[in-house]
């Protein structure tokens, strides 16, 4: 893929990470319910440069592999990822309006509207710390690809012949994939973290067609923004040092 | 009806009548039972009620009845006004007392019952369950029809009620039908609404009525159940969204879509898809919008959108499609007996993906089994597998489409042995080492061991077509299978291929298998080289020429040639050639051999091919010329029958630089045409061919032959020359053209000739198409050279010569040529000048010799008289102030000559120059006479001028007034002064008067000056200030001119500072012709136009 948003198998396999795939909402994995409406994910527990033997929740292993699984370039490929999801999702939350057919398009401020979705908090700015900044990342991004996980199961359901759309929805997917691992890779080797407890949204399964799609458009039209901002921020961080 | 008193009485009749069917006998005393009525429920038992006339109070009620069928009477007292007893069969007498509260009875009354008077009414039916199914929008009713307590078979209406919204509209009402089977069935309806139950709250209710054939008396409807409701969603206390969710409904169906909302909430406007609809109000709560005719959605459906107050918004998905089609082109097949695969086309899409898209099942009538398919929607084409079942040959299938819209089906039923369509074969392999033979070996996936097989193997080579070649055998399960192909061809490369189908019915070829390559071992040639000899010209040696075998004669790499010479089986001479070479050269003196030519690879050698080298002489062997025909040269020889053995033709390529080479053709002696072709055979190159006749005792040249595959037009024409041009004639001779320049065979010459000036511009002669055009066709090849005649004297013409074959006209040659002038009138041209001159020479010199006195006198005289010089007496004339003078007029003061008085100077020659001046027309006479010169203008005069040179002293005290040089200022030309005098002109030019302004006759002279002269031009004398390339071209005679008040102001042309008269000639004066470049010259009559 170019720009080299291809999942990188720095840390795959290293936390029970859903980065692929329909989020069904029964628990998975570590899940501890925290409050209604959202299923928290114990993906990696934050650890701040603290040893990890003894204290850590373990999901897959005592803590953070050693260094060699970060690749060399895995500030430059994060960036390019960030930049390349920043890049298409306009395009994307576009194509989706377009095939949700009317009046998704003409009034999608209204049907769109993320108020009332759950999205993570993403309160970081270019001042933050750079820890702060990549944990939010990866909770964002975590969500995200949980999120396109069931927006793309739900449209290969409802728009079988949408080929464009599925192939943007699956490319973002992987992409959103690959920038998970590298952040996770991140934060275990410039800070020792390998949990952050992560919450998905709330699942279509089971929702009538119409509010799968409003879901859909509401995920997409709040990505839209946050990656922008993403961008703005988390690029500095990754210029190389 | 008032007005007719005999109708109403009618009438009244009626209705008595009428009510003593229903009431027995009535005794009308006071307190009697009155207006007895008997219903039954259920035609066992019927209720009787009664009624008493009197207000009176009474006890209880003695009541007894008896029956015909049952003639003991039954008694019993009560105290209310209804009893229930049996049915009569017939009828029954019944007998009522009133007793007083006392026990005393003061009232009897009799009533017969007959069997028509009692009325049958069942009991109001009793609702068991009515269950919503919001998603189909249909409700089920259930009831027991209580069927236990009447006879079995009798037929039941039951009407039932649908009623809806809060002030139960009713929405539709229906009867159903049943037969009561003497037991109590729990009947169930179902009724789907056109709105979504979630919309409002629907109510049923039920009644019924039972057809009692036998009964007699009155039958109604039961009373009705009662109201069962279904709630609404706008009945709960949060209830809302948007109704139905995710139907699918049918193209062009009606839909009524509903918005359900809370309290205190408003809808704003709905819209079914882009466009909005009004609002039909249902309660508080809900409002609905009605589509009729919807058309089909997108493949995400189309949504339906409730905008609410305080931008609230909730939706739905509506579907809208088609049923699925019927299945087209449903085959089925098997390809291993292991699984049958069937095919069908969908036909037109429902528009429905997903969940909601079509199902297909595939049901197997013989055997009951069913299957379910899986089917990619986005392929054209479906597939569904079956497995092939044991001992089971036919199926017959039944195709099951079904989606949320509608269902359909097909059907097929097939022998499956018939339907096989065999996998691709794999692993073909191909083995031999033969030349004419090989071993194919090849593996099918599938059991076919109760059929036959029958393989196509496919043959090609890069020479010929592909061959298919049919194998039939016996299937087996997952075999491999073997052939083998013989007749092949040696050193061959092949290539096999393979498919196979059922032998015995025949449905399908598999796919052909991949493509295997091989090539058969080397056999020794078929057969001996094509050879033909030659003789050297000398005679002395032999050369052998044979032609390459064909891969198929050669069977294998030919390696060489081994050609050995007999005579009379005993070997003279004997080589072996390697390849590439196709001819030899054999010594053999004078002597004749037999030349026997084998071929060898590397498998073996061909069998010899033998030629005599005997040559037979020929007589009078005649050249004929050949034919084109096609891309081939048609030859044809009369039959010579002795000729035993055929003929050969024989023919040369030759191409550019390389020698000659030969080549031949066989031909049997029956034979007496041939067209020959030859690759090598190009259009517009002769070919010599040489036929030879074969006999036993050797081969005689019979008669040569050329010709074109295609003649072409001469590449060039032939060169020409003109040899003899007269005044009206031009021979012209030109050249052979080589062979090879006449590309076909040369038919004639075309000399086209027209007037015509060489000009690189103009077309060419044959393209201008000039009328004037003339051509001459020269078909006499042997004829060099042409005269053409009949043209006109001193005119230029232009030949075109061409050349012409068959193939058309050669690009032309071309000369010009201009005719000679006619001598007779050159002759008149040059005598009659001539003559004039001399005439004219003569009658000068008799004038000059009668005038030589005169002439001396004037011109050259022994002592110059100054009485007769016209200088002095011009000058005596201004002193006198001679009026009579018109040189001496001032006005116009137009010179008319200048006369040029040396008085110094020992010569006096000046020459009079005629004055152009168009104020003095006067022509000068030729002679000076006196008497004469007073009308002779001779000298411009200017006073000022005169005056101005006067009192002007001169630089050199040498030179006075008297030696200004006055030149005719209109005369461009320098007078004529002898050469030893001009040292002293220019002297005295440069230090008195001198031209303001280069003069043209300075011009004349600049050539002998010195670089000092020019020096001096430039610093000595007076220059007109003006800018003399602003002068005015106009004349002074002009008004303007005359009128100017400035003497020096400048004319119009460069004037001596003093005159008036222009120093340059008018414009008229340059375009006259030069004095050098006047007369004529002899020369022009001998000028010719030069020819190219």
């Amino acid at each position: 893929m170019p720009g080299g948003t291809g999942p990188s198998p720095a840390l795959w396999g290293l936390g029970p990470l859903r980065p692929h795939g329909a989020w069904d909402g029964s628990s998975v994995g570590l899940g501890i319910a925290t409050h209604p409406g959202v299923v928290p994910f114990v993906a990696l527990l934050l650890l701040q440069r603290r040893p990890v033997a003894g204290r850590a929740l373990l999901v897959n292993g005592p803590g953070c592999p050693g260094n060699s699984l970060c690749r060399a370039n895995v500030h430059e490929q994060t960036r390019k990822q960030v930049a390349l999801l920043n890049a298409t999702a306009q395009d994307l939350f576009s194509l989706y309006l377009k095939c949700q057919g009317e009046p998704f398009s003409s009034e999608s401020d209204k049907l769109c509207s993320p108020s009332g979705i759950f999205f993570p908090a993403f309160h970081v700015n270019r001042t933050s710390e750079k820890k702060e900044v990549m944990v939010a990342m990866y909770k964002l991004f975590a969500f995200l690809n949980a999120s396109l996980g069931n927006i793309t199961r739900d449209q290969e359901e409802l728009n079988p012949t949408a080929k464009e759309l599925l192939d943007r929805l699956h490319n973002t997917t992987k992409t959103t994939r690959g920038l998970i691992s590298n952040l996770t890779c991140l934060l275990c080797k410039n800070y020792n973290v390998f949990q952050v407890d992560v919450s998905y949204g709330e699942s279509s399964k089971g929702k009538s067609t119409f509010k799968k799609k409003q879901q859909g458009c509401q995920v997409l039209r709040k990505y839209v923004q946050v990656i922008a901002q993403a961008a703005r921020i988390l690029l500095p961080h990754l210029s190389p040092v | 009806m008032r007005k007719n008193p005999s109708l109403r009485c009618l009438l009244a009749l009626a209705i008595l009548c009428l009510t003593s069917l229903v009431h027995s006998q009535e005794i009308g005393s006071p307190g009697d039972p009155q207006n007895l009525k008997c219903v039954t429920h259920n035609l066992r038992k019927m209720v009787c009620t009664w009624d008493v006339s009197s207000r009176r109070r009474h006890g209880q009620t003695d009541f007894c009845y008896t029956t015909i069928d049952h003639p003991l009477t039954e008694c019993f007292k009560t105290k209310e006004k209804r009893v229930e007893i049996p049915v009569p069969e017939s009828s029954t007498t019944i007998k009522i007392t009133t007793n007083s509260i006392s026990g005393t009875p003061f009232a009897t009354r009799e009533f017969e019952i007959r069997k028509k008077d009692i009325s049958f009414i069942p009991l109001a039916p009793h609702i068991l369950s009515l269950t919503p199914d919001f998603p189909t929008s249909t409700l089920t009713l259930k009831w027991s029809d209580n069927g236990s307590i009447f006879p079995y078979g009798l037929d039941a209406f039951w009407q039932i009620e649908i009623l809806r919204k809060e002030t139960m509209e009713k929405v539709t009402q229906v009867t159903y039908y049943s037969k009561l089977t003497h037991e109590d069935i729990i009947l169930s309806w179902n009724w789907t609404s056109d709105m979504p139950l979630e919309c409002t709250s629907h109510y049923v209710k039920i009644r019924c009525y039972i057809n009692v054939t036998q009964f007699v008396g009155h039958k109604d409807w039961s009373d009705w159940s009662p109201v069962e409701e279904s709630p609404g969603k706008d009945t709960e206390p949060h209830g809302s969204g948007v109704f139905p969710q995710d139907t699918v409904v049918a193209v062009g169906s009606d839909v009524t879509i509903c918005c359900v909302h809370e309290e205190g909430q408003q809808i704003k406007r709905m819209t079914y898809g882009p466009e909005a609809y009004p609002l039909i109000r249902l309660s508080s709560r809900s409002s609905a919008i009605r589509v009729l005719n919807a058309s089909a959605s997108d493949t995400s459906g189309t949504n339906v959108v409730c905008s609410l107050s305080e931008d609230g918004m909730d939706g739905t998905v509506l579907f809208v499609g088609y049923a699925p089609d019927i299945p087209q082109n449903l085959s089925c097949e098997t390809s291993n007996f292991e699984l049958i695969k069937c095919t069908w086309k969908p036909g037109r899409p429902s528009g429905l993906y997903g969940k909601r898209g079509t199902k297909y099942s595939l049901f197997e009538r013989i055997s009951g089994k069913n299957v379910s398919c899986e089917v990619n929607e986005m392929n054209k084409e479906r597939v569904c597998g079956f497995p092939v079942l044991a001992d089971q040959k036919t199926y017959n299938f039944l195709l099951g489409v079904s989606n949320p819209i509608g269902q359909t089906e097909a059907s097929l039923l097939v022998d499956i042995s018939q339907r096989v369509h065999p996998k691709t074969p794999e692993k073909l392999t191909v083995s031999g080492n033969s030349s004419t033979s090989v071993h194919l070996r090849w593996f099918i996936n599938g059991s076919f061991a109760e059929i036959r097989l029958l393989c196509q193997i496919e043959i090609s080579n890069g020479h010929s077509e592909q061959k298919l070649h049919n194998v039939s055998m016996p299937g087996g399960k997952s075999s491999t299978y073997t052939a083998q192909l013989n007749t092949l061809h040696p050193y061959t490369k092949y290539w096999f291929r393979v498919r196979c189908s059922a032998a015995d019915h025949f449905w399908r070829w598999s796919d052909w298998s991949r493509i295997e390559e091989h090539t058969t071992l080397e056999a020794p040639p078929a057969r001996g080289p094509d050879i033909w000899r030659e003789r050297s010209p000398s005679g002395k040696s032999l050369k052998i020429f044979w032609k390459p075998l064909s891969l198929s004669e050669a069977n294998g790499k030919i390696v060489s040639h081994e050609v050995s010479c007999y005579l009379l089986e005993k070997p003279l001479e004997y080589k072996e050639v390697t390849e590439p070479s196709n001819s030899t050269e054999i010594k053999l003196g004078r002597n004749d051999c037999v030349v026997s030519v084998v071929a060898k690879n590397h498998a073996g050698s061909s069998p010899p091919s033998r030629i005599t080298t005997v040559e037979l002489p020929s007589d009078n062997v005649k050249t004929d010329r050949a034919v084109a025909m096609g891309n081939g040269i048609y030859i044809s020889w009369n039959s010579y029958p002795n000729m035993t053995c055929g003929y050969i033709v024989k023919w040369c390529h030759s191409s550019g630089s390389e020698p000659c080479s030969v080549d031949w053709q066989k031909f049997p002696s029956n034979t007496t045409d041939a067209v020959i072709k030859s690759a090598l055979f190009r259009p517009g190159v002769r070919y010599n061919f040489s036929l030879y006749g074969c006999k036993s005792s050797g081969y005689q040249l019979l008669k040569n032959i050329t010709g074109y595959t295609k003649e072409l037009p001469p590449k060039r024409a032939p060169n020409f020359t003109v040899e003899e041009t007269s005044s009206d004639s031009i021979l012209v001779k030109w050249e052979d053209m080589p062979i090879e320049d006449c590309q076909g065979f040369l038919e004639g010459y075309r000399l086209s000739f027209a007037k015509g000036e060489k000009d690189a511009l103009k077309p060419r002669l044959l393209e201008s198409g000039n009328p004037e055009l003339k051509v001459k066709n020269i078909t006499d090849l042997t004829k060099k050279s042409l005269k053409i005649l009949d043209l006109q004297g001193k005119t230029s013409y232009q030949l075109d010569l061409q050349a012409y074959t068959a193939g058309g006209l050669s690009p032309p040659n071309s000369l010009y040529v201009v005719t000679k002038e006619d001598s007779v009138g050159l002759i008149i041209a040059i005598l009659i000048p001539v003559a004039v001159v001399v005439l004219l020479g003569v009658v000068a010199s008799i004038f000059c010799y009668r005038k030589r006195e005169w002439i001396k006198e004037t011109f050259y005289p022994e002592i110059p008289n100054p009485e007769n010089s016209k200088a002095l007496q011009f000058q005596k004339n201004i002193c006198e102030g001679n009026k009579t003078l018109k040189t001496l007029e001032m006005n116009p003061c137009t010179p008319n000559s200048v006369e040029v008085v040396e008085t110094r100077s020992a010569v006096p020659k000046i020459e009079d120059t005629e004055m152009m001046s168009p104020a003095a027309d006067t022509v000068v006479p030729e002679d000076g006479s006196d008497s004469e010169t007073e009308n002779h203008v001779v000298v411009s005069y200017c006073p000022p001028i005169i005056e101005e040179e006067i009192s002007n002293p001169p630089m050199d005290e040498s030179v006075g007034s008297s030696q200004v040089v006055y030149i005719d200022i209109q005369s461009m030309y320098q007078p004529q002064i002898k050469p030893e005098e001009e040292s002293e002109i220019d002297l005295v030019t440069t230090a008195g008067y001198k031209p303001q302004m280069q003069l043209p006759i300075s011009a004349l002279k600049i050539e002998s000056r010195s670089p000092a002269e020019e020096e001096s031009d430039k610093t000595a004398g007076y220059r007109p200030q003006a800018n003399t390339n602003a002068w005015n071209m106009d004349t002074p005679d002009s008004p303007g001119s005359v009128e100017s008040n400035n003497e020096n102001a400048s004319f119009g042309s460069p004037c001596s500072i003093n005159s008036r008269q222009f120093l340059l000639p008018p414009k008229d004066d340059e375009d006259s012709p030069k004095p050098n470049n006047i007369g004529w010259s002899f020369t022009h009559f001998f000028q010719n136009k030069p020819n190219d």
